[in-house]
């Protein structure tokens, strides 16, 4: 037996009766786009239009109900205190091939303000503030050394009408300083939220930047040890001297490590980084105790080893 | 803007030109949109059209026409589903191939690229960009109307799955066309460049009738356009007659 079929193509909602009568519809969820894209969006069982409720009642319950997308699907059960399941392919295409476009201009309006609704929503995560975070704490601090290497070499002449760049330069120049400070602040306090085991193990802002040469917190759990451990290097892995460290050059404690040691201990963290990002990304156990121990051991084993 | 360069339509594409400078070929694709350039393409003005150049180096379409690709392009009018469209590099020249009357419905994943691709469609204005990922094609199958087309560009191990379920859910029906630069690096490997793609041909051509597909190199290693049109058509020659295979060397060497 053939459904009821409600779906929704962005602005309005229709309703496919289970035999061949025309689609009835538009409902619109909302006049103005940006609105409409927004409840379209989260579609709570109030956006449902009550004209398609209605609508929907006057069908009667003899044919199963089924809504796209699921979201709709659910605020529609919700509503009508009715299970509503979700269209199999077939009816998917009947739908698609029945509905006529909106009109372009509210088209395109809706669109730019649906992608405007999901963009903030990705960008509201944990996870996605601390890359953002991650690059532009990385750019500031490549900015601030920068600008105090030009300022080294820059020759002073008391009395040289160039004096008063200099002062201008160095306000702005520890007024760089402070925001990256500040930067650097909210980044450590955002890795310690977002990935805690892998900041204990090698670092706040190490981690962060992990996350963010990976893509995120899931892409850097699933790599082997072995690409985390090259993870932001510039070089290629090569079976001759191949980069040993990337990001993680700047792990905490790596520069007790005798520098001939070093390698050996890039490949030990990277083993325990892989663990600690699992936890953090998969169980959300405190698993930091036990790694940073084991890393301590290896840090004291390699300083006995010496060169 | 003066060039010394003379531009004509490609045959069958009234939207896309070639210039010939000495002998420098280049393409270039009349804007839909306004300048600024898009990612630092040049632009020039020839007679009262605006043309954007379409480097094969940047563009998988554009090395495509380069290495001689003989299926269907975007045409002026139809509406395209664009899989994979990151920042918009090329999905702007799909949108300038099928003209204001047009549309392109760009599906991108990644936060960041679709930051830039939403400020592109603020003002290429035949663009409709949708954040979503393309494995799950019933989450914006309403958005999406009947596409003529699809051209997708994916860089994962899965790419051809990806495509063949957006075709079967989105495309118009029989006839409708598609472009898919097949990425060979995503794909694993334990087979060569050509094995992936004669694989994929392979799977392909249950539901696609093929063009012959081409080679991206030089422009883009281990990566192939290959396409055709939905649906298995007794009229048009079936594969092994329509792909005469070409010599070894010139595929494999580069």
């Amino acid at each position: 037996m053939r459904p009821t079929l409600v779906v929704g193509n962005g602005p309005s909602l229709f309703l496919l009766g289970p035999d061949d009568r025309p689609v009835s519809g538009p409902y619109p969820v909302d006049s103005d786009p940006r609105r409409a894209a927004a409840r379209f969006e989260a579609f709570r069982p109030e956006d449902v239009p009550s004209p398609l409720l209605a609508a929907v009642e006057a069908e009667g319950a003899d044919h199963p109900l089924v809504a796209s997308p699921a979201r709709i699907a659910r605020a529609l059960a919700v509503r009508l205190n009715r299970p509503v399941g979700e269209p199999d392919t077939e009816d998917l295409r009947r739908a698609r091939t029945a509905l006529s476009p909106p009109e372009a201009s509210d088209e395109r309006r809706f669109f730019l303000a649906l992608g405007r609704v999901r963009l903030e929503e990705a960008m509201r995560s944990p996870e996605e503030v601390l890359i953002t975070l991650a690059r532009e704490e990385e750019r500031v601090e490549r900015s601030v050394g920068r600008e105090a290497r030009a300022a080294e070499s820059f020759v002073r002449v008391p009395g040289s009408p160039l004096d008063r760049h200099l002062d201008t330069w160095a306000r702005a120049r520890s007024a760089l300083g402070d925001l990256e400070e500040a930067l650097r602040h909210t980044l450590e306090s955002q890795a310690r939220l977002v990935v805690p085991n892998l900041s204990a193990l090698v670092g706040s802002r190490t981690a962060a930047r992990l996350v963010a040469a990976a893509g995120g917190v899931r892409p850097l759990a699933r790599m082997p040890s072995a690409r985390l451990q090259l993870l932001g290097s510039r070089r290629r892995p090569s079976p001759e001297r191949g980069p040993r460290f990337g990001v993680l050059y700047r792990a905490d404690r790596l520069a007790e490590v005798p520098i001939g040691r070093r390698g050996a201990y890039a490949r030990s963290l990277a083993a325990l980084a892989a663990i600690a990002v699992r936890a953090d990304a998969t169980t959300h156990r405190d698993v930091s105790a036990a790694l940073v121990a084991r890393r301590d051991r290896r840090v004291d084993q390699l300083r006995r080893e010496g060169r | 803007m003066r060039t010394g360069r003379s531009f004509r339509p490609v045959e069958g594409s009234p939207r896309l030109f070639i210039s010939r400078h000495g002998d420098r070929r280049e393409l270039w694709t009349e804007a839909v949109g306004d300048l600024p350039p898009v990612y630092g393409e040049r632009w020039v003005e020839a007679g009262n059209r605006r043309l954007r150049q379409f480097e094969p180096g940047r563009s998988k379409l554009a090395a495509a026409v380069t290495r001689g690709w003989t299926g269907d392009l975007p045409a002026p009018g139809e509406q395209w589903l664009y899989l994979g469209a990151a920042s918009g590099t090329t999905a702007s020249h799909v949108a300038d191939l099928v003209g204001p009357l047009g549309r392109v419905y760009a599906i991108e994943r990644s936060v960041r690229p679709f930051a830039r691709l939403l400020a592109l469609a603020e003002r290429w204005p035949n663009l409709r960009p949708i954040l979503a990922d393309a494995r799950v094609p019933r989450d914006y199958a309403m958005l999406v109307p009947p596409v003529d087309g699809l051209y997708a560009d994916v860089a994962q191990p899965d790419q051809l799955a990806i495509v063949l379920a957006n075709a079967e859910l989105l495309l118009r029906g029989d006839g409708a066309r598609l472009l898919v630069a097949l990425k060979t690096p995503s794909m694993g490997r334990g087979r060569s460049a050509g094995a992936h793609r004669d694989a994929s041909e392979a799977t392909l051509a249950d539901s696609i009738t093929l063009a012959p597909s081409v080679s991206l190199d030089p422009f883009h290693r281990g990566h192939y356009m290959v396409g055709g049109r939905w649906g298995r058509s007794s009229k048009l020659p079936s594969r092994p007659a329509s792909r005469p295979t070409p010599p070894r060397g010139r595929r494999r060497g580069r």
